[in-house]
């Protein structure tokens, strides 16, 4: 190694040396707040899934809802299709610290259809053409409680409240 | 001596013998070599010319040669050719043609426009359901081929436009109707000259356009003879060409191409929003289902109602008897809906309704909901739920059943306290052909109350100022009917679709009364349908009904009350069909 090698080398050493005695207590520190960030990030990462999958879980519910496949027994056999108000406040979705339980607040436009009662001709002949409902659209808050149970999330409760 | 108009039955009495499959084809035979008859001459537009109908999704390609103006032969798919007596008359470029098939309980009636090429066939059949008399129908849309040529895109098609017209039509051989078209799907029509036009009838229908000028209507008698009518007709020219096939009351076989001419009667308001022509409002199979060829909706009334007998109608009514159930609210209260408040008018009040020709009724009248009654000269009082309302002032309607009656009969009352004239519809029960089906006096009279002179002389009277008009009742959200008032003495009920096209209809015997001016107490008879009394107080200034339903089925007997919104779809000119001619009597 030249003399001019040598200089660079323990230049650049030096650097590095310099550059490691001030990380030190930089790393010294950022150990524990690096757990810190990890696990506020996992926390997140899980909240994010575990929203995401309710969200897809209720989604899949008001489809199957639309489609009249009889979810809405649970919340109003009158129910015939529950649509996103979007004019209303934005849905949330709140899970529990413990990750097991969560609620979510939806506000909706909530079609129900009612028989009409079949004690007169009338009625009786607006169920021979097919129809025969009492159809009503109305704003309502989707209020519902979702328990997680072997890792998956399911629908505990849900009850419409005026919106 | 000299013949009436009217028949021994009217159309909804008569007992059609149920044909066999074997009688139906034996009667078809001749026809169907000879083809139609027709009292105008039939149109030689086709003789000598060969013509292939393609239709569309499945339907039959038809393979025609027509030989003169009464011989074709037809090949059905490719198949072997065969040949029948046919007719066709034509109007404008629309030429009509019907056929049957020797050999089967089958024929076409076929519609071509000769400036388009497009074409409707409508394929005919009988025993295709449990009476085998009824004939079927399956329409199917497409053009006449052109070789060497593009077929046509467009298509007849079926349409709404026709909903709300009415006409009058006498057609060449002789019979004269009135045709209203209040629904898209069914369509309603006065007998004038094979009936004597006392009764209103009503028939599933079609409705196909062809251009803005010319349409195609058909209708099947369904619950009647099973008689099938189609015919094209022009609106602007009021002209019309078809066919009527079927089996009359005494089994003859009617099958003949006819020509007509009409009047327009007017056109009432449709419901549909603007810009929403599309026919066939009641759809024949479910959501997501296919229907089977040939299939509609059909209301049934007289398959479906409880026939019951003097019997049974006494132990029903013991079983239960209901006035007025209490009210619920939301889509529970049905027709009551939209019932207006009661009123306690009558509470505290005695009063004698004194009929012309029927018995003096007493009142006790307690509160608002219970009243007590006894016939003039009976020592005890009856005690007996009621309810009232105010339809104008001074008008109140009121309902009660007679509780101790032996036809258990029930009371629909509009007393004018401002004039000192009643009205009532007494309903009843045991009536001849069927115990259950309610039958009705109209009972003119006035009332006595202390403080109150009533007239010596006047007296609400039956009214045909009602005649013509469409009228809409809207009992709750998707419970909109509307009723025509199609003959003195009858008139029939639509009921809209959830896209508020008139939909499935129905008609009864009915008569009208006039209490003031703008305020008509009206009744109607579901005869051969549910049995039902229904009454109604109509005020075309407020556009509210009020009324009183009288029924008793298996359940028993019960008096309901309804209440409606209206809207007033239109009028057409028809009074002047009923009038009795200064013309008659041996010269």
């Amino acid at each position: 190694m030249s003399p001019k090698e040598k200089a660079a080398a323990s230049t650049r050493r030096s650097f590095l040396k310099r550059g490691a005695l001030l990380a030190a207590p930089l790393a010294a520190v950022a150990a524990p707040a690096a757990i810190l960030v990890d696990d506020e990030l996992r926390a997140r990462l899980a909240r994010l899934e575990n929203e995401a999958a309710i969200r897809e879980l209720h989604q899949a519910w008001l489809r199957r809802i639309n489609a009249g496949a009889g979810d809405a027994a649970m919340l109003d056999p009158s129910v015939s299709g529950i649509a996103p108000d979007h004019s209303a406040e934005p849905d949330a979705i709140e899970v529990a610290a413990d990750g097991k339980h969560a609620a979510g607040r939806f506000y909706c436009a909530v079609e129900t259809a009612t028989e009409i009662p079949q004690d007169s001709t009338l009625g009786q002949m607006a169920r021979a053409q097919g129809s025969g409902f009492l159809r009503r659209t109305e704003r309502r808050m989707l209020k519902v409680e979702y328990a997680k149970t072997s890792g998956v999330w399911e629908i505990a409760k849900a009850e419409l409240a005026p919106a | 001596m000299p013949g009436t108009p009217y028949p021994k039955e009217q159309m909804h009495r008569i007992a059609y013998t149920k044909l066999t499959p074997d009688q139906i084809l034996e009667k078809l035979g001749p026809a169907a070599k000879s083809g139609p008859t027709s009292a105008s001459a039939l149109s030689d537009v086709f003789a000598g010319k060969s013509i292939r109908i393609v239709t569309d999704n499945g339907g039959p390609a038809l393979a025609y040669k027509f030989s003169g103006n009464n011989r074709l032969s037809l090949a059905e798919n490719g198949g072997a050719a065969m040949d029948a007596g046919y007719g066709a008359l034509t109007l404008g470029n629309i030429v009509f043609f019907s056929h049957l098939i020797p050999g089967t309980q089958r024929g076409y009636a076929v519609v071509v426009d000769q400036k388009t090429n497009l074409a409707t066939a409508i394929e005919l059949w009988f025993s295709g359901y449990e009476d085998n008399r009824e004939v079927q129908r399956e329409v199917y849309y497409g053009y006449v081929d052109q070789p060497g040529e593009e077929a046509p895109k467009g298509r007849h098609a079926a349409t709404d436009r026709v909903e709300g017209k009415g006409f009058y039509w006498k057609q060449d051989a002789g019979p004269e109707t009135l045709e209203f078209f209040p629904s898209a799907a069914y369509s309603n029509f006065v007998e004038l000259s094979r009936f004597g036009g006392e009764l209103s009838f009503c028939a599933p229908s079609d409705y196909i356009k062809i251009n803005d000028d010319y349409y195609i209507y058909t209708r099947t008698e369904c619950e009647f003879s099973g008689t099938f009518t189609a015919y094209v007709m022009d609106l602007n020219r009021i002209q019309q060409a078809g066919v009527r096939l079927g089996f009359d009351a005494s089994d003859a076989l009617e099958y003949y191409v006819f020509r007509g001419k009409g009047e327009w009667l007017g056109q009432h308001a449709h419901f549909e929003k603007f810009g929403d022509e599309r026919g066939n409002p009641v759809p024949a199979a479910a959501p997501g289902q296919t229907a089977a060829k040939g299939a509609r909706r059909v209301y049934r009334p007289f398959k479906t109602m409880a026939k019951m007998t003097k019997a049974e109608v006494d132990a029903a009514c013991a079983k239960r008897t209901v006035a007025f159930p209490v009210r619920t609210s939301g889509p529970a209260a049905g027709m009551g809906g939209n019932l207006g408040p009661n009123t306690d008018f009558l509470a505290g009040k005695t009063f004698t309704l004194r009929y012309d020709h029927a018995p003096a009724i007493e009142y006790r009248v307690e509160d608002a909901e219970n009243l007590n009654w006894r016939k003039e000269g009976d020592a005890n009082w009856t005690k007996a739920r009621y309810q009232a309302w105010e339809s104008m002032p001074g008008v109140i309607m009121f309902g009660h059943l007679l509780e101790g009656m032996p036809d258990h009969d029930g009371h629909a009352i509009v007393a004018d306290f401002d004039q000192g004239l009643v009205t009532c519809f007494n309903g009843y029960l045991n009536t001849p052909y069927f115990a259950n089906e309610a039958g009705v006096r109209t009972l003119f009279g006035v009332i006595e109350m202390e403080g109150l002179i009533p007239p010596k002389y006047n007296r609400h009277k039956f009214t045909e100022e009602m005649l013509g008009r469409a009228v809409s009742q809207n009992y709750a959200p998707n419970l909109t009917s509307m009723h025509l008032y199609a003959t003195p003495h009858s008139l029939s009920w639509i009921i809209f679709t959830d896209t508020d096209a008139g939909g499935l209809e129905w008609s009864g015997p009915g008569a009208y009364v006039k209490i003031r001016d703008g305020l008509f107490f009206m009744y109607w008879l579901e005869e051969a349908c549910n049995g039902t009394l229904g009454t109604i107080l109509v005020n075309l200034h407020t556009m509210r009904d009020v009324g009183v339903g009288y029924n008793c089925g298996p359940n028993g007997l019960s008096m309901s009350a309804v209440g409606a919104h209206e809207r007033l779809a239109g009028e057409f000119d028809i009074k002047r069909f009923y009038q009795v001619p200064t013309t008659g009597g041996a010269a």
